[in-house]
């Protein structure tokens, strides 16, 4: 048995790189729920989220603050993106045949992958961790990042508010019973349209975050959607397309997963993580927490 | 009048001429064509015949590749033994897999074949003994065309050619059997029971078709040849890596399948064309090849749903009927 | 009648041959121009191509001028052998020299080979790439290798009073080769150590956490790493927000050129300074007077008061295809190919000799501790030693 302390690092470290996954596949699953798209470009919004708070950053200076305001600032400039590609294009794509969805789709990330290679090039961007969380502590004998602290801790932060806006919230009741019925809820005289408009930009929003505060952490590359991508399609799968809380226990059983999977079978966690999400789908294809579609 | 033309001899007749009429370089990219046009048209045999969107058609193309390989190679088998090798093994995983996909239907189905894709991508990425992990295996030998050099001193024509230009005429004579093949299957009344299923599983059903079955076995027969056209194809590419599995590969043989129509026989095949040329010029250019990618898939999807045969067809039978009436 | 049509355009193609005196000579270069890869590949095309430029104001090689033709490899085997069959067989290049990592190196040296082109590899270590079941006439490496480099590092980890070594490297050629060569030769000077624990995430991973944490809970005393490129600013980012160089006391050694001024250069304050890494060039060494003309001239070419120190690797490689085109006093990839054999030539580093046996040149790299220094605004390696490879290379 490994020392206690040990375990406790490497599951927080699991845990970290669960609370990011969480961020961006909650917006897929979001986005899923609602508007039954599977959306392949949500890892280009990461990834623009990212490269985002790199060029505000370099805008700003340092300066205490400034790397907040740059994260802000660039998950909602995805937001606003998002709200404008769902307006635009998204929008003829309801009810089409799912392989039309998932190309257009992919088409998306395609291009905005291409356009943020335009802007930045190809060379790896660096941010620096934010002042005041760029130390680490002890804890039971254990290093602790004071960053993955507070994504560990923020994480959790953030679904709870989004928790509390799905079901406290006027907003929250129509997302939720545009997820069951787009034809009724718009014949009550909400509109719909506007109401989709709004999560995309919401799930957008939670996406490029994700890809902000990433960026202290690991490098902005090029490529790097197409990696989370396949990430956040496990997560989601594993707690259920379209599931919140689902969601969430899929990024923590994935970081998980692949924090200890190095201990047992080094080589093969990434093997691991597939074979889970197929595991799920044989046995539950809704998902952990998922409820099986009509 | 216009399908009455054997298009498909045409193109493989003209097709033969490649080596002799151009350089090396154009060898290269019908050889290049060849072999993506059976990767596309076996995944159209899933995607467009029987209505299956498969997102991780890589899986069966790379394994296809790496069982060639790797009998070629480590232990030295013929050519073949190690071809016919692919297409059975792959088939055999598609097998196991489209066993537990086939009881999914739609969002579900196309997950559950990524997961599966990219199960196969991470051991080949990983398995070092075996695959050469990340680094791939190169240096996969070409068959043996030695008889074919003693035969070509008494026949002419046949000797004199490069071990490549070799390849590629076997490469062409083995693709154009293996989709006069599947032309076989989706003519056959089990393709019309497949093409039933694609338009109502549940009256196909009704009618006493045992749909999984019919799915199970398409998959089958899809992944088997997608690993006939790997098995062709690592030894074309000079080497077998893990990106033939993952899954931006089985986006890219799905586009090439819708580019050229899901609808016809021929569209992937058409599509595998249009794209790898594109692509070639476009690259010669400029370094933004997705960009371009997904701009035509995108005008494509809005404008051509049917694909370049669609919009062709559509455009020949317009051209016909005002030919009839003028 | 097929023969006679195929000899007719062949004539017809060659005619353009009269004028081949004024053509100039193509080399094509796959080399990773994106991603973090490019943070060692794009400096090296630079050098490369600043050779010839001066090359071509100086007339050129037997009177005609280069031609570089630059490919992203993408850092990708697969890329690599395709941009590399593609620049053969469109753009009919004459020569490739190029590719950066150990999986591209030998798998474009099947395609040289098939090909019958000379390649000459300025970056790849793997020693597979010139080992004897793998080596033919046209493939050359003016790089060092996973042997030289693993033996240098394990000298000097020689001489650190500790005992539990861990490593940490990418599970793939160039990680796997350099981190034995290490550990064997680090057990053959110093029986006493340890190999407590040996990490071995996949190239290009984002999230070491995991890896540095399992290391860490062994305990060990000093870490070998030979994570390259951008990648080891994403590891060393991480390595030290969980305290790795302090728990270990800065006994840590990062080859794969973790001291290389890019990479102090790109991390500025973040860059854990203290430990010891390598570098092919430097522009503060400064040891010899071709070492200062050519940082000199790389400066202002490059318009960068700290020049790159990888552009070297490029400039070195292109120096010795022109040097042995001279030689062979043709572009004959057989005749370039037997010229290369045992060709020494004078490079800013100081002579480099390709060996007959293997068709490697004794390519060292400069060892140091890096140290903030207050003339520049980034971590140096001081004293920084180059390290000749002759004793290490069989």
């Amino acid at each position: 048995m490994p020392d206690p302390s040990f375990v406790f690092a490497q599951s927080l470290s699991g845990l970290t790189a669960a609370m990011f996954l969480f961020l961006i596949a909650s917006g897929l699953s979001l986005i899923f729920g609602v508007l039954r798209v599977l959306n392949f470009a949500h890892g280009t919004f990461y990834m623009l989220g990212a490269y985002l708070a790199y060029q505000l950053i370099v805008w700003l200076g340092p300066g205490p603050g400034m790397f907040w305001l740059a994260a802000l600032g660039a998950a909602v400039t995805v937001a606003l993106l998002g709200g404008l590609i769902e307006r635009v294009l998204f929008r003829r794509l309801y009810g089409k045949e799912e392989l039309y969805q998932l190309l257009f789709t992919y088409a998306l990330a395609l291009i905005l992958s291409d356009v943020a290679k335009l802007l930045w090039g190809t060379q790896q961007k660096s941010v620096s961790r934010p002042p005041g969380l760029t130390g680490s502590f002890a804890f039971f004998g254990a290093t602790i990042p004071a960053y993955n602290l507070f994504i560990v801790l923020l994480g959790p932060a953030i679904a709870l508010a989004f928790w509390f806006v799905l079901q406290r919230t006027r907003a929250g009741r129509f997302i939720r019973a545009a997820a069951l019925d787009r034809e009724t809820l718009g014949a009550l005289g909400v509109n719909v349209d506007a109401l989709y408009t709004w999560v995309f930009m919401l799930a957008s929003f939670l996406g490029g975050l994700g890809g902000a505060l990433i960026s202290p952490m690991r490098a902005t590359v090029p490529g790097m959607d197409t990696e989370v991508i396949v990430e956040a399609f496990v997560v989601v799968v594993i707690g259920g397309l379209g599931s919140f809380w689902g969601t969430l226990l899929g990024a923590v059983i994935y970081g998980q997963v692949l924090s200890f999977g190095i201990l047992f079978f080094p080589r093969f966690s990434i093997f691991a993580v597939f074979a889970l999400m197929a595991a799920v789908l044989i046995v539950r294809p809704w998902g952990l927490l998922g409820r099986p579609l009509r | 009048m216009i399908a009455r033309v054997p298009w498909g001899l045409l193109v493989f007749v003209a097709a033969l001429f490649v080596p002799a009429v151009g350089s090396r370089y154009h060898t290269f990219v019908a050889g290049d064509v060849v072999i993506w046009a059976l990767f596309a048209t076996s995944l159209n045999l899933l995607v467009g015949y029987t209505g299956l969107v498969s997102f991780g058609h890589a899986a069966y193309f790379g394994v296809g590749a790496y069982a060639t390989g790797i009998l070629m190679k480590k232990l030295g088998a013929p050519f073949l033994l190690a071809w016919p090798a692919a297409g059975a093994l792959a088939g055999a995983c598609a097998l196991v897999f489209g066993f537990f996909c086939v009881r999914l239907t739609r969002i579900y189905f196309a997950m559950l074949t990524l997961a599966f894709a990219q199960i196969v991508w991470a051991i080949c990425f990983k398995w070092n003994e075996v695959t050469g992990g990340e680094q791939g295996m190169p240096e996969i030998p070409y068959p043996d065309f030695g008889w074919v050099e003693r035969w070509g001193a008494r026949v002419p024509l046949l000797g004199g050619w490069r071990t490549s230009e070799y390849y590629y005429f076997v490469t062409l004579v083995l693709v154009a059997a293996s989709l006069f093949a599947l032309h076989r299957i989706v003519g056959s009344p089990f393709g019309r029971i497949l093409t039933s299923i694609r338009e109502n599983a549940e009256r196909a059903e009704f009618i006493g078709v045992n749909v999984r079955r019919y799915e199970l076995a398409a998959f089958v027969l899809a992944g088997a040849f997608a690993g006939l056209a790997g098995g062709l194809f690592g030894i074309f590419n000079r080497g077998v890596f893990p990106d033939f599995a993952y899954w931006t590969k089985s986006s890219e043989v799905l586009i090439m399948t819708l580019l050229g129509g899901m609808g016809s026989f021929y569209g992937p095949s058409i599509g595998a064309l249009v794209l790898i040329l594109l692509n070639q010029q476009i690259v010669s250019y400029t370094e933004y090849w997705p960009l371009v990618l997904g701009t035509v898939l995108v005008v494509l999807l809005f404008g051509f749903p049917g694909g370049i045969a669609g919009a062709v067809g559509a455009l020949a039978g317009r051209l016909f009927r005002r030919l009839r009436s003028a | 009648m097929l023969h006679v049509l195929t000899v007719f355009l062949t004539a017809l193609l060659a005619l353009p041959l009269v004028a081949e005196a004024q053509k100039p000579i193509k080399v094509g270069m796959p080399m990773p121009l994106s991603g973090p890869p490019a943070l060692f590949g794009d400096p090296a095309t630079k050098g490369a191509q600043m050779f010839v430029d001066e090359l071509n104001a100086k007339g050129g090689v037997l009177g005609r001028k280069v031609e570089l033709l630059l490919r992203d490899s993408k850092a990708d085997a697969n890329e690599a052998v395709r941009v590399a069959r593609e620049l053969i067989l469109k753009e009919n290049v004459d020569f490739l020299v190029g590719t950066l990592t150990s999986a591209e190196g030998p798998a474009v040296s099947v395609v040289a080979k098939e090909n019958k082109i000379v390649f000459i590899a300025p970056i790849p270590k793997t020693d597979q790439l010139t080992a004897p079941d793998k080596l033919h006439p046209y493939v050359f490496r003016v790089a060092s290798t996973t042997t030289i480099e693993g033996r240098s590092a394990a000298e000097i980890v020689a001489k650190w009073p500790v005992t539990n070594v861990a490593t940490m490297s990418f599970d793939y050629a160039y990680g796997q080769d350099v981190t034995k060569a290490f550990v064997d030769h680090l057990k053959k000077v110093k029986p006493s150590v340890h190999i407590v624990d040996q990490q071995w995430p996949k190239l290009g991973e984002q999230d070491y956490n995991p890896f540095i944490n399992a290391q860490m809970a062994k305990k060990p005393e000093a870490v070998f790493s030979s994570i390259w490129g951008g990648f080891f600013v994403t590891y060393s980012k991480q390595a030290k927000a969980l305290g790795v160089f302090d728990a270990i006391k800065y006994n840590f050694i990062g080859v794969g050129e973790a001291a290389t001024p890019e990479t102090t250069k790109s991390m500025g304050a973040d860059y854990p300074v203290g430990i010891w890494g390598n570098s092919y060039d430097a522009f503060y060494w400064g040891e010899t007077p071709a070492h200062r003309d050519y940082t000199a001239r790389l400066s202002k070419y490059l318009k960068d008061e700290y020049p790159s120190s990888w552009a070297i690797q490029g400039y070195i490689g292109m120096q010795f295809l022109t040097e042995a085109i001279k030689k062979a006093g043709s572009t004959d990839s057989d005749k370039v190919a037997k010229a290369l054999l045992g060709l020494t030539v004078e490079t800013p580093i100081g002579p480099l000799t390709i060996r007959e046996k293997d068709h490697q040149a004794n390519r060292g790299q400069l060892y140091g501790k890096t140290v903030k220094d207050p003339k520049f605004p980034f971590a140096i390696m001081k004293p920084v030693v180059y390290v000749d490879p002759s004793r290490f290379m069989d």
